[in-house]
Formats: structure tokens, sequence, C-alpha cells
């Protein structure tokens, strides 16, 4: 198997270069066959791809220990999901995913482009030949994944690091790739609109996707391993300004600022040569991001060792790139000409020039601070270092800033605001703000920083809902449709635009989160049993210490008791386990309980069993979980803005537009219920199962749940936690009294104070309230639903979506084109 | 348009290089120096009070911990030289003797006083994907 790999990676190197030698041919002489042959050659580079992670993959499930990249990263023992993630876990190995994820999507590109961009084809061909190339060429001479054992083979692999058994951390990676990958499409797209000559904006409307699709990749993979971090690692924070994790931030500033300085682009026909730098320089930080990790140039905690010949390798690709793409556009510069000039500094695209500056700066700051380090060396011969604090100072006011624009492009006009319109504009927004602002900074948070960031998010937030009601109103007094209608019709009309403003919406909830880190708390104590620290508003309480072991690990748990106020919340279980034969490097398993308003993170840092002591670091984030879900919300509006036009026709077209209603509050109950906070909670090895006797024994472990506050309120027939037991215990016991089902919820509700415990409500007095709620709104929402259904399937629709009959005014007309005209 | 393309150029200029004059200036406040205990050690009186990152080996045997408190003292050294480290905190688990550290704080006569002590991974862990910074505050 392994030489089947090998020999198909030489295979793949040389049709790539045949695809590439042949497109370029193709297209310089206009021979319609060699590009077909190129582009032939191409796909079958995919084909090979496909073939040698199938190759890899199977090597990894059977074992085949005889290839080293198998041993070194991956045993028998470990879950199947883990094994197929050990593809990615070292360096060869990624090296080989990357280039499958160029191929495939850089076959799709080119099928899905190959009637438009029939010009642009054969140089995007060629382009991303030439990068698969490279990788290739690396895997044959340098890092090849099929390499095998000469002598004796190892008959156990050396497993992958325990501390990457993690979901996350499992697609994380691939997710990156994915967003690092993406943006070579960009990047191909525009040599080949350099190369061809064909610099219209056609080649911006073929990678519009491509980049969005990218950069959502790119928010999602970070924002990933950040979560990872702050989950696995246990220090207690997100993120940590490390080289790798910069890495990945240096092409999510660029392609942020390519986003927004497209449509200036498409819109005003300025910015041409900027766009294409930005293509350019953001590819280039796909690379040198890959570079930075994998070569040892820059010193990281997690960088992957020092290879010199590595290093060199990359840096020649690098230059190469560089000088060659730069050589391109300068001498396409006349035919890049731009359209129209900047009529004034209180202009939209203005203020998209600022955003743009503002990103860029981000990423030079960013790439600064990231090779300080060596770059001190090389100049000075003292290695200085910088740490998170420098990245902090620096990048609050400039984030500040982003935030700040955010709420202001939006409110201003193309070309000029007239001041009378500014000031209906502004007011809203801006009030929102200061009223914000003023607010917390009255409750006590200092301005600077948190509360001025409390303030912006306020005036983004209503910048956003102002231009929804603009935009609704407008399009309601057109149509005549409802209020709800007219916003899913704003959508359609202009999928882009409020997409957009639903990632901005993502991103003020990401930044509330960056305003909360302000008020982090810490504690590190050494703790014996009964012992107790204070973290406002937290107390937690050292209970016992106790050593399990489940076969595969031994794990140290500590068992802490957590109070809010005063008020008992449950008990906690940080832990550190051991696993077998990597007893060196325990992992941390963060107890962690997880509130809108803020976490508690309890770490067991260190113990001695002598004196059944533990070190615990207590921890209190705020808003942590706030980033998150704007995550969640700023992938949501990527989607939204990537739908294709067709998936709004229903809302557009003849149909009645009751159903484009409907279908969105099903969207909005269904992501409502999706949003579940997970919390972690300790498994416990030595659980004792107790069978329930009586049916009325099974109904009740269903009914009442886990209290130990850290299981995400498990039932306890389910749960595997020690207290879970207890519970089962005493259930078992108070079953054999011969108490009955609500004697017995009776009991539990008494013990624990309130109906906490169990899995819902009592069906009972003003609980009934509780449990009719969601009936009555789903009820309400069909009424609601229906009735309109009636009503608009009453209305004639002879005249299309835009209601002809509905007189229009013409000043309200040419405010609606300017208000909705998309670039779509 | 040759006017308007310096006063762009100009303008460009101006602010870039304010931007790294501030860069600059600022950087050292936030700037360690990264030194090998022997380097400071062969004449430490220009390091006393320089925030700095020093690296070394734990010597064996050094460690020390007051009973019930999370203060340490032990000895790092590299080449012939060694210094006394003190710090209050949590120590990571690779912390022990003979382990490759990284202090961060400041030196004085008494010695080293660190507020961050990193440890580095184990050799083995070398190139097992994006790995664990062994981080604590």
């Amino acid at each position: 198997m392994a030489s089947l790999g090998y020999f198909l990676i030489l295979a793949a190197f040389v049709l790539a270069s045949g695809a590439f030698a042949a497109s370029i041919a193709g297209s310089r002489r206009a021979q319609r066959s060699l590009v077909d042959g190129g582009l032939g050659l191409f796909h079958t580079v995919t084909a090979i791809m496909g073939v040698l992670s199938a190759v890899i993959v199977h090597a990894f499930v059977v074992g085949d220990f005889s290839i080293k990249y198998v041993q070194r990263y991956s045993d028998a023992s470990q879950p199947l999901f883990y094994k197929l993630a050990s593809y990615w876990g070292g360096l060869d190995g990624s090296l080989m995913f990357w280039v499958t994820l160029l191929a495939t999507f850089g076959s799709v590109a080119v099928y899905v482009n190959r009637e438009r961009h029939r010009l642009l084809v054969p140089w995007v061909v060629a382009v991303i030949s030439l990068v698969e190339m490279f990788f290739l060429f690396l895997m044959v001479i340098h890092n090849n994944p099929f390499e095998t054992y000469l002598t004796t083979v190892p008959t156990e692999g050396a497993g992958l690091s325990p501390l990457l058994q993690n979901f996350y951390m499992a697609i994380h990676p691939p997710l990156l790739y994915l967003g690092f990958v993406g943006m070579t499409i960009p990047f191909a797209f525009g040599m080949a609109a350099l190369a061809t000559g064909q610099v219209d904006d056609s080649w911006l409307r073929a990678v519009r996707s491509w980049t969005m699709m990218a950069w959502l990749f790119l928010t999602v993979g970070l924002s990933l391993g950040a979560l990872w971090a702050y989950e696995e690692l246990g220090w207690g924070g997100y993120w940590g300004w490390d080289p790798v994790e910069n890495a990945g931030l240096l092409p999510w500033f660029t392609a942020t600022a390519f986003l927004h300085s497209v449509i200036v682009q498409e819109r005003r026909g300025m910015l041409k040569v900027w766009n294409m730098a930005l293509v350019i320089v953001t590819f280039f930080l796909t690379i040198f991001g890959t570079f930075m990790t994998r070569s040892g140039v820059v010193q990281s905690v997690h960088s992957f060792g020092e290879n010199r010949e590595l290093a060199w390798l990359f840096t020649g690709f690098m230059v190469t790139t560089l000088v060659l793409s730069f050589g391109l556009l300068i001498r396409r510069l006349h035919l890049l000409r731009a359209r129209n000039e900047l009529d004034s500094w209180i202009s939209r695209e203005a203020a998209f020039m600022a955003n743009n500056w503002v990103l860029l700066f981000s990423a030079f700051f960013v790439l600064f601070a990231t090779m300080f380090p060596t770059l001190s060396e090389a100049v000075t011969g003292e290695r200085l270092t910088v740490a998170a604090p420098f990245f902090n100072t620096w990048l609050t006011p400039v984030g500040l800033v982003l935030l700040f624009l955010t709420g202001v492009g939006p409110l201003l006009a193309w070309r000029k605001s007239a001041i009378s319109n500014l000031a209906s504009q502004f007011m809203l927004p801006t009030a929102a703000g200061v009223v914000t602002a003023g607010g917390v900074v009255f409750l006590g948070v200092p301005f600077w920083a948190s509360g001025l960031c409390f303030g912006l998010c306020g005036l983004v937030t209503m910048t956003i809902v102002q231009e929804f009601w603009q935009g609704a109103a407008v399009r309601r007094q057109s149509t005549g449709t409802d209020i709800f209608t007219a916003l899913v019709g704003l959508f359609a009309r202009s999928r882009r635009r409020y997409g957009g403003y639903v990632v901005h919406l993502g991103i003020v909830l990401v930044f509330l989160g960056f305003a909360g880190g302000g008020f982090e708390r810490e504690e590190q104590v050494l703790l014996k049993p009964g012992q107790q620290v204070d973290v406002a508003p937290y107390t937690v309480r050292f209970s016992s210490l106790g050593i399990t072991d489940d076969g595969q690990k031994q794990m140290v748990t500590a068992q802490v008791e957590a109070f809010r106020n005063g008020k008992p919340i449950g008990r906690m279980f940080p832990a550190r386990w051991f696993f077998r034969g990597r007893e060196g490097e325990p992992t941390t398993e963060v107890a962690l309980r997880r509130t809108f308003a803020d976490d508690l993170y309890i770490v067991l840092a260190g113990y001695a069993v002598e004196n059944q002591s533990a070190t615990l670091v207590v921890k209190v984030n705020p808003l942590v979980n706030w980033i998150w879900l704007g995550v969640g919300i700023m992938a949501m509006g990527t989607f939204i803005a990537l739908l294709p036009e067709r998936a709004f026709a229903f809302a557009t077209a003849k149909v009645p537009a009751g159903a484009a209603t409907t279908t969105m509050v099903l969207l909005l109950i269904l992501s409502g219920f999706g949003v579940g906070l997970e919390a972690q909670h300790v498994e416990s090895a030595q659980t004792v199962a107790v069978i329930p006797k009586t049916p009325m024994e099974r109904e009740l472990q269903s009914q009442i749940i886990c209290m130990c506050g850290t299981c995400g309120r498990k039932k306890i027939g389910e749960c595997t936690c020690p207290d879970a037991e207890k519970m089962r215990i005493e259930l078992a016991g108070l079953v054999e009294k011969g108490m009955t089902h609500d004697q017995i919820i009776e009991h539990f509700v008494t013990k624990w104070g309130s109906q906490e415990v169990l899995a819902s409500p009592i069906d009972k007095g003003f609980n009934r309230l509780a449990w009719l709620l969601p009936y009555a709104v789903g009820a309400i929402g069909v009424v609601a639903a229906g009735g309109l259904a009636i009503r608009w399937s009453r209305r004639p629709s002879s005249g299309g979506a835009y209601g002809a009959n509905v007189p229009v005014d013409p000043a309200l007309e040419s405010r609606l084109d300017d208000e909705l005209r998309d670039l779509d | 348009m040759s006017k308007k393309a310096t006063r762009a150029v100009v303008s460009a200029v101006v602010v870039l290089t304010a931007l790294i004059a501030v860069l600059w200036t600022t950087v050292s406040e936030g700037a360690q120096y990264y030194k090998h205990v022997d380097e400071v050690m062969n004449d430490p009186s220009p390091w006393y009070g320089k925030n700095m990152q020093l690296h070394g080996f734990v010597v064996d045997k050094s460690i020390e911990q007051r009973p019930d408190t999370l203060d340490y003292r032990f000895k790092i050294k590299s080449g012939d030289f060694a210094v006394t480290a003190l710090y209050s905190g949590v120590v990571p688990d690779t912390f022990k003797d003979g382990a490759e550290v990284v202090l961060t704080g400041r030196l004085d006569a008494s010695g080293f006083k660190a507020h961050i002590v990193t440890a580095k991974c184990p050799s083995k862990y070398e190139a097992a994907g994006p790995g664990a910074p062994a981080k604590t505050r």
C-alpha cells in the first residue's frame, strides 16, 4: 500500500505539471484541444488525491504500522473517529490533506465557471496546478507520508496525543485548511484575470461566493481552535496570541478587508488595484501561515520544531509567488484605472476604505509582533519577545475603531452624504450608543475599553435594526405586504447586504464577549478538604480528592461544591487524566459551568495524595459564551449571503409570501432550539449500575435530573457521574420503602429546595403556564400564519410580487432603488 | 493626477512612519529580553530590574515548596551558571527536576522573581500537531 501511495504522489506531480503546461500553451495559442487536455489532467489530479486519501485512511483504519506516519500518529485502540483525524495530525499528512482539498476546490470552481469564464479557466487551472505542484514536490522530496520502516516494523503505534483527541481539535484543522485553501481560488482567478487582461469585474463575480465561503470556514475554524484552547488546555483563556493562532488570523484580516472593498469596486469602479493586491496578500498569508507554523522560524509553544530545509523551500515559493503576482499586477496597471474618484470623505466608500486600512493595519501589526522576536534577533542580535498584553493594548483601540466603522458605514450614503440626511440617519444609533455607554458606566463599568465597547455595541445594533426597519418599511410600502414578508423580501433582494448585517450582529456579540474579558477574576489556591475560596460572585469549597482508573487512563478528580452568592449551585469535578503510556503529559479536565452571564472555570492544577490537598485555579469569565454565540450568528449571516437566488424565489415570486414568513419563523424557532449550552461533566468509571426494579422506578429515573451542576441536566438514569449514582441509590431506597410516585417526587423537591431537580415542572397550578407556553406560542403562530395565508391568497396576484396596482410614489421608488439596488 | 499622487504618497509615508515610530517605542515597554541563564549570570548587575524571559534547566533536587502554599524556590542553570528563582503560583505539570523552563520576571540581587513559569514540552511531543502550551500564570 505504501508504495502505491508513493507512486500516486509522483503521478499526481507529473500530471499537475502536465495540466500547468497544457493550459498555458492552450490559452496562448488559443487551442481548444490543449486547454481541454489540461482540464482533463487537472481533474485527474483531483481524482488521484482522492485515492491517496483513501489509501492513507485505509492504512490508519487497519493500523498499518509499517508506514511511519501511521505509526507515529495513531494506535490500535484509538476510536475510529480519531483514527480518521490522525490523517491531519502531523505535518506530512496535513500537506497531503491540503493538496486534496485544494484539488477538490479547484475542480469544483473550474467546473462551475467553465462556460461563463471560458477565457479565465485555463489560467485558473495553471495557477492552482502550480500551487499543487509545490506541495506535491514537498511531499516527494521532504515529507512523504508513505515513508515506511526499512528495518523492524513496530507492532504498536505511538498514538495521537490525548490532548488532540478532542472533538473540536479533530475538526478545527480541516476547517482552517478549508479556509486557507479556499483563498487560493480567488487568487487563481485574480491571476487569470491579470494574465489574460480580462480585468473587468467578471473575475470578482466568479470568486465572490468562494471568498465568502473560505472566510466562513476560516472564521469557524479559528473560533473552534479558541474553544478547544478554552475547554481543553485549562489556562482559562481562549486566545493567547501564539504564533500558530496568529497565522490563522492574518489571512482572516485581509480576507475581511477584501470582502468589503469588493463592494466598492462593483459599485463605484474604484480600488481595482487594491482588490487585486488584497487577493494576492491573502493568498500569500495563507502560505506564510503554514510556513510559520511548520518550519520553526518563529518559536512557538506549539510549533513543529526547526526544519531549515523546509524553511528555505517555503521561502523560495513565497518569494516567487510575490514577485510573479505583483509583477503581473504592475504590468497590467494601465488596465486597472479607477472609473471614479472619491467624491467626499463623508461617504460610504470612504468608510469602506477606512475599514480596509484598519483591517490591513491589524494584519500588519499582528505580523510585526509575531515576527518581532525573529526580527529583533536579526537586527540587534538581542532576542526580544512580546507577550499577550502588548497585543491587547494595541488591538483594543483598533478593534473599537473597527466596531465604530461597522456602525457608521451603513449609515453613510454612497458618493456624498447630505448633512440633513446624516442627522436623521445618525440620531437613533448615536442615542442608543450613548444610552448604553452611560448605563453601563453608571453601573460601575470603567469607560475606557469596556464602557466604550458596550456603547459601540449599542450603536452598531441600532444601526442594523434601523437598516432593517427602513428597508422593510420601503419594501412594505411598495409591495403592500406585511412587515415579516417585507423582511424576507429584503434578504431576497439583497442577500449579501442583509446577510452582511446579520454577520455584523454576530460581531457585536463577539465584542460583548471581548468586553467581558476585562472583568475576569482568578484565584490560585492550595486547599485542604473543607477549605474554600471566594471568587465573587462564586464560592468554591473543596470536598475531596478521588483517584479512579478506567483501564485506559488514571483519573485524579477533585470534588468541589460551588456556590453563587452563597446559594449552592452544585458539585463540580475538575480532574487530571493520565493516559497509559503518556503519564508525562496529563490532560486537564476543566470543570466548567456556563451561563450567559459568566462561566465558572475550575482547574485542578496540582494535588498531593498524602495530605489530600488540591491546588485549584478558579476563574470567573464574564460573557465568554457570547463569543461562541456571535460566531454562530456570523456563520448564519454568511450562509444567508451565500444562498443562491433560487432559494429565495418563493419569497419574491408568485407564491403568496406567507410561505416565506412561515418558513422564517420555523427557522428561527429551530435555531433557537439548536442553541444548547454544553457543559463538562465527569465520567466515573466505577459507576454502580442501579437497575430499576419496578416500572415506576424506571419512570422516575427519567423524571429526575442529576444535580451535580455540570452534567447539563442529564436524567439520573442516563448520567454517569458519581452524583447521579448517589441519587439513583437514594431513589432505589425510597422505592423499596414503598413510597408512591408523587411522594418520591415531593421528597426530591423538598430535598433540593425547588423543582429544579425535575426534568420538567410538575403539571399543576402556576406551572401549567410553563407547560402551556410553548403550545400557546405554537398555536398562535399557526393561527397567524394560516390567517395571513388566507389573506394573501385572496389578493390578486396578477401583478407579480410587486403589486402593480399599488400606487407608487416616484420619490419612494428611487429611494427604494437606492436602498435595495444590489450588486448581485 | 501627479499632484494628487504625490499627495497620496506623502501622506501614506507620513502615516506609516508615524505608526512604525509609535510601534517601535511602545514595543520596548511591552518587550522582554529572551536570555539564557549563563548569558545573564556571567555579569548579572546590568540586568537587574529588567523585564526578561530567562531560559534554563531546573537543577536536580533544587525545587522547594513552602508547606501548604504555592510558594516555590528553585534553581535553574545553563552552562556553568545557575540562579535561584522565586515563584508563587501554579506550576506546569512538566515542571520538575531537569525540566527545560522559561521564566518571565525580573532579576535582582536576591534572585530571579518569576511571575510566569513555562515548561517546554517533552521532546517526543514535537510534531504532534498544534500541541499543548504548558501555559500557566
